[in-house]
């Protein structure tokens, strides 16, 4: 069993001219090539690194919460990132914020690369259902996403879960697309073909076939989505919607907003706005890295 | 055969807005969050409540509640506003000129100065200003919309004082006054919707040229001794002009998702504002009136764009 599906593997990467020869593999020369970037190595630095300050929250500051008496400080010694109106410490504010933003976004990027995988890959396997699927993809990455966010996230209520759900319900179709498109190369292939002749059924055939040829294009959508939801959801709290006991850094500038801050304390908005760009930065950056390290051209 | 093209078209155009009635009126009626509750407070008497229900028909079945609302959406009826005693209609109508010239604006200023920026990093390609652009391209892409407006907002607005923070004209203002103090107004929201834009309208305009310039007839043009200038201009960025229009029937839905969050931040009083304070006051009718009518917005541009593509393209009409 191992063996039968080892070659059509490496048949696949091949006959969709991903990669070349089957040694070393695809993914080691991937590795090879992504390491010899400095950008994208120091982009996955960066982003290990704000995963273990959201891990590592409570070690580094204490849960923002109640009244201060420095209210409205501009930074210093005390207080890296100055407090706000009411006097909590934004750096405070912005390390906890890190924990709400990535727990989202990494949690509702998964929810949306599992719905996007599925559905894309049933599309190109299933030739009936390809063009009702094509048409639901197409409508939804149509509409405009923010408003329909809105008003779901609205409705069900703000928390956490919620935030996950909906952004996730709504991102999908992105993935499905680029799946889409991929396994339908996939598919005529030989050797999809041939596992048909051997008697594989459809679920079989695209676990062990289809799905391997599909997922090294799914490993840029990962950090893709993931910043793409961590700005969703920044966007969602910051016009109110966002977890009410639990700090993200849209939540930071939407209370600024509110007590009208952002207009004269710049750093209540300065540094989570950094916090935000730094991630999705990286995120880009490690994905163009990748790509380029996947292509092997040169 | 033209006729046919915009045919199927319109109708991809209503199926697209059908679908978005659809789902956001079924999200609405079954998602746990009731909008009954919304309207209805638990401390009413029961005839108050139920007269309440019937008001906004939220006493007949499901099915009939949906014909109904299509019904009267045909008829460009909304709803009424949970909480400005006002048609949904009335509350958007007001509104939308705003955030149309808001968007609108935005839009033509990024095409006018991201497409000459394409242009530039695609003739210099692997030059600096290649390099600069493509970084600022490509950091552009990753600008969180409020981030930006707060930016521009602290910095133009507050330090320096060269533009108002807030708002969209100032009230007292009449005749050539007025229209000086909305483009006053307007300088800073659209500025953050072009700088979020701008990335990937120039990143697809330099690929896309890059690629025109490949082609064998720019070869041959350079071979006849057409100026260069010329070659790029007349000839090449002609073709690559088409893949960059398809982008802006793509970006409008992301146009009007930062407007929302732009008109936010400078309290500019178009659809978005009114979605940002329809959520602090849990306004549902409201929410949805307003994804309706951006999603009619985004299907209508898009027609246009597609039949401009198709006069532009010969090969799309009859593909």
């Amino acid at each position: 069993m191992t063996d039968t599906t080892a070659t059509p593997k490496t048949a696949t990467l091949s006959g969709s001219g991903l990669s070349a020869e089957p040694d070393p593999t695809p993914a080691r020369r991937t590795w090879q090539a992504f390491r010899r970037n400095p950008l994208g190595v120091g982009s996955a630095i960066v982003l290990v690194l704000l995963g273990v300050v959201a891990l590592c929250a409570p070690l580094i500051a204490p849960f923002p919460e109640g009244y201060g008496t420095d209210t409205s400080q501009p930074p210093s010694a005390a207080h890296w990132f100055g407090t706000d109106d009411v006097g909590q410490d934004v750096f405070a504010q912005v390390i906890w914020g890190t924990r709400v933003s990535i727990t989202v976004g990494v949690s509702a990027s998964a929810l949306a690369i599992v719905i996007g995988l599925l559905v894309g890959v049933t599309a190109a396997y299933f030739k009936r259902l390809d063009a009702p699927l094509g048409v639901l993809i197409d409508l939804c990455l149509s509409l405009p996403v923010l408003p329909l966010m809105i008003l779901v996230a609205a409705l069900a209520g703000p928390s956490v879960r919620t935030l996950v759900i909906v952004i996730a319900l709504f991102s999908w179709p992105e993935v499905a697309r680029v799946v889409r498109s991929q396994a339908l190369a996939i598919v005529p292939l030989p050797y999809i073909a041939a596992a048909r002749v051997v008697g594989g059924s459809p679920l079989w055939i695209i676990r062990k076939h289809l799905l391997p040829g599909v997922v090294p294009v799914v490993g840029v959508s990962v950090v893709l989505t993931t910043s793409r939801a961590v700005l969703s959801e920044a966007g969602l709290a910051f016009l109110g919607l966002g977890d009410p006991n639990s700090w993200s850094w849209g939540t930071i500038l939407h209370k600024a907003q509110l007590s009208g801050s952002l207009a004269t304390a710049w750093w209540t908005t300065l540094f989570p706005s950094l916090a935000i760009l730094v991630l999705v930065v990286a995120a880009t950056l490690l994905s163009v890295a990748y790509n380029d390290a996947r292509n092997h051209r040169r | 055969m033209r006729l046919k093209f915009i045919g199927v078209r319109l109708l991809r155009g209503l199926l697209t807005l059908w679908f978005a009635v659809t789902v956001t009126f079924f999200l609405v009626r079954l998602l746990p969050g009731d909008p009954v509750l919304a309207v209805a407070d638990p401390n009413m008497t029961e005839e108050l409540r139920a007269k309440l229900l019937a008001d906004f028909g939220l006493d007949q079945p499901l099915m009939v509640q949906y014909l109904d609302y299509l019904r009267q959406l045909v008829q460009g009826n909304l709803g009424m506003s949970f909480r400005q005693s006002l048609p949904v209609t009335e509350v958007l109508m007001e509104r939308l000129p705003w955030t149309l010239i808001l968007t609108m604006s935005a839009m033509v200023a990024t095409v006018v100065i991201g497409i000459p920026l394409g242009v530039l990093a695609a003739t210099k390609a692997r030059g600096w200003a290649d390099r600069l652009i493509q970084i600022g391209g490509i950091t552009a892409q990753s600008l969180f919309v409020p981030s930006v407006g707060i930016f521009l907002l602290y910095t133009l607005g507050v330090l320096l004082g060269w533009f108002p923070i807030g708002g969209a004209i100032d009230p007292d203002a009449t005749g050539f006054a007025a229209t000086l103090s909305m483009l006053h107004h307007l300088v800073l929201p659209c500025l953050s919707l072009v700088l979020i834009q701008l990335g990937s309208y120039v990143l697809t305009m330099r690929s896309t040229l890059m690629e025109a310039l490949g082609d064998d007839y720019v070869a041959l043009a350079k071979a006849k001794g057409v100026r260069p200038s010329a070659v790029v201009w007349k000839h090449a960025v002609r073709n690559a002009l088409l893949p960059t229009t398809t982008i802006a029937g793509i970006q409008l839905g992301m146009l009007f998702g930062g407007a929302v969050l732009t008109e936010t931040i400078y309290a500019y009083p178009g659809i978005g504002r009114a979605i940002y304070e329809a959520v602090g006051q849990m306004d549902f009718p409201v929410l949805q009136g307003a994804f309706v009518l951006l999603a009619a917005a985004v299907v209508a541009a898009n027609l246009l764009t597609d039949i401009a593509y198709g006069f532009l393209d010969p090969r799309v009409r009859t593909a």
